[in-house]
């Protein structure tokens, strides 16, 4: 898939701090940490998904263990995005050409839409449902799609590395 | 010893067989090593959570001892996944893992975490609630969690640096 803004990937991969990432230790180490985010993004997401499918911590209620993991989430998502651009912009315009990467974006801002929705729309009524085992289908539905979504960006992820 | 496992592998039929499987199955590369990402997950998401609440980081209102419970189990089904996913590598190149210091610190960190995570699963299920029943059990699960939390993070870190080796000179000084 052909991307926008042919001439800002090229820039980015020029400047100065792409280049000292791209050439010393500094890869590998924004790369262990990226993993470590990666870990603890899916990670915490999986705990609220297995909650919302029914299938684990049925003793919690949904909003409690929503607002108890969610910092994780957002301080692990902060740490893999600022990690991962450090490592996107070595090769960005050979990343944004690399299939394996478009479909984690994608994979990414679907999986973002799929919070959206459920945060705005379904999340609402939590009242209504909050400690029962077996939530509304809209509900199980999002904690479905969040896992799928998820293990498709973590392998798109893996195979960015594989295509270059 | 090391010497004589690495030898042994390299000139095993294993080797040879994950070699072909590295080879010729489409993909399998990056399949077996996004599982093993994927089974670091839940990793986090049972005994490093279980550790980050004991030592009072993570989700307060869920009990510890249920979470113990809970939880630990799918590390313990996780790690055989990570063996497999690992071991595959480890098979197929023997000597490039088993003289690589970071792969070696990997795996001295390993084993004391998989085995304070028995401790922890253990007593749990011998006594239900033991490491919250006196406040020398609770500070003995906490310096445990503090120490696994430590070598999680060293683990994952040194995971990712084995590939990088050349990069730490002072190794080879």
């Amino acid at each position: 898939m052909p991307m926008p803004f042919p001439e800002l990937w090229s820039w980015l991969e020029t400047r100065p701090l792409a280049e000292h990432i791209g050439f010393t230790w500094w890869f590998p180490f924004l790369e262990s940490l990226h993993v470590l985010g990666v870990g603890l993004v899916v990670g915490s997401i999986l705990m609220v998904d297995l909650r919302l499918l029914g299938l684990t911590a049925l003793t919690y209620p949904v909003s409690r263990m929503t607002k108890e993991l969610i910092p994780w989430t957002w301080g692990a998502f902060i740490l893999t995005v600022i990690t991962g651009f450090g490592l996107f912009m070595t090769r960005a315009a050979t990343y944004i050409e690399n299939p394996a990467f478009q479909i984690k974006l994608i994979g990414l801002v679907a999986a973002g839409v799929n919070m959206a929705l459920f945060q705005f729309k379904t999340f609402r009524q939590v009242p209504n449902w909050d400690a029962d085992a077996v939530i509304p289908t809209a509900g199980r539905r999002a904690g479905l799609a969040s896992l799928a979504l998820w293990i498709i960006v973590i392998f798109a992820g893996r195979w960015v590395g594989h295509i270059i | 010893m090391k010497d004589n496992i690495a030898n042994a592998l390299a000139e095993s039929s294993a080797r040879e067989f994950a070699v072909y499987l590295l080879g010729n199955v489409p993909g399998l590369p990056p399949v077996a090593q996004s599982l093993h990402i994927l089974a670091i997950a839940v990793i986090m998401a049972s005994a490093v959570m279980v550790n980050l609440r004991l030592v009072g980081l993570a989700v307060p209102s869920q009990s510890p001892s249920e979470m113990i419970q809970r939880l630990l189990p799918w590390t313990f089904w996780a790690l055989p996944v990570n063996l497999i996913t690992g071991g595959l590598f480890v098979v197929a190149r023997p000597n490039r893992y088993f003289y690589n210091p970071v792969a070696e610190w990997k795996f001295q960190m390993l084993v004391p975490v998989v085995l304070l995570a028995v401790v922890l699963y253990c007593m749990n299920v011998r006594e239900p609630g033991y490491w919250e029943a006196s406040p020398r059990r609770r500070n003995g699960a906490r310096a445990i969690a503090a120490t696994s939390l430590l070598l999680w993070l060293g683990i994952v870190l040194a995971g990712r640096w084995i590939a990088y080796t050349d990069y730490l000179y002072f190794l080879y000084e």
